[in-house]
């Protein structure tokens, strides 16, 4: 593996994720994996699990009745 | 729980945690029911997570982060009372975890998977599976996935929440992504949508079926 492709991929969850790169840094990522198929691949394949596990975001909302049994235990704790 | 003490609140106060506090109730207990996995544990964890944090209000900085501060609240409160009673999983190995690599098991084993990342594979999970397969992970995997990838806090957030170093936050978050990706290529397995390599599996039938489709499609 080349050492382009093996940064990238070491740095893959930080791209992903938003978090401490600097603009240069995303850039030069970005530069990559329009270049280079197999990471951009990868990487794609990462933020596709992600994805998955992110639309689980509200799907067991909290039950109705525990929502007013909290709020008439928020009243009554004076 | 019972505890009757006094709440030194302004009714400013009362108010302003009513108003902000109540409608995270979603996201409180979605994740509690991940670190449970039982929806009474999880009924009861919230509840304990939204009376503590009542009584603790004043000491609520306003301005700051209320959902990171109610999450830190509710993670104390699993770790100290509920923990203890839960069963661990030992599906996954955390030793193991390392060397999976999804990518190449697609690549060898997902016709469909070719210069999109696109996977037929990811695409045929529905979303129980993907809590079966966050259910499995060992606890501390499991905290991190949740909190990042559906409740989308930031590393720094993440630390501050579970009370430990922003690396360890990067190692947890690192490892239980592995080891999710590998639960759900074992998920995938189990129910024939991929090929073992002891060749059981029914893929090819489903690229029969799905070829059917498109020419009827047509």
């Amino acid at each position: 593996m080349k050492e382009r492709c093996r940064e990238t991929l070491e740095r893959a969850y930080l791209f992903l994720d938003g978090e401490l790169l600097s603009v240069s840094e995303r850039h030069e990522i970005k530069r990559h994996l329009e270049d280079c198929a197999p990471c951009y691949e990868r990487v794609g394949l990462e933020g596709e699990v992600s994805t998955l596990v992110a639309r689980l975001k509200g799907c067991q909302p909290c039950p109705e009745s525990l929502r007013l049994k909290i709020s008439s235990l928020l009243d009554e704790t004076r | 729980m019972a505890d009757a003490s006094p709440v030194d609140l302004t009714e400013d106060e009362r108010r302003r945690f009513q108003a902000d506090a109540l409608p995270l109730l979603d996201s409180l207990y979605g994740a509690a029911l991940r670190m449970t996995r039982n929806p009474q544990d999880a009924e009861d964890l919230v509840q304990e997570t939204m009376l503590r944090a009542y009584r603790a209000f004043d000491r609520f900085e306003a301005g700051t982060n209320l959902k990171a501060w109610l999450f830190r609240i509710l993670t104390n409160a699993y770790i100290n009372t509920y923990r203890k009673r839960q069963r661990e999983p030992q599906k996954v190995s955390a030793d193991e975890v390392e060397e999976f690599d999804l990518y190449q098991e697609l690549k060898s084993h997902d016709t469909q998977f070719e210069a999109t990342p696109e996977s037929i594979v990811l695409d045929s999970l529905v979303d129980s599976d993907i809590i079966d397969a966050i259910d499995d992970l060992p606890e501390q995997f499991r905290l991190a996935v949740v909190l990042s990838d559906i409740e989308g806090f930031s590393y720094a957030e993440m630390a501050e929440i579970m009370d430990v170093p922003m690396g360890t936050v990067m190692s947890r978050l690192h490892r239980g992504r592995k080891a999710l990706q590998k639960r759900l290529w074992e998920l995938a397995r189990d129910r024939g949508i991929v090929k073992g390599a002891d060749g059981s599996g029914n893929q090819s039938s489903r690229n029969e079926s799905s070829n059917q489709q498109s020419k009827t499609g047509d």
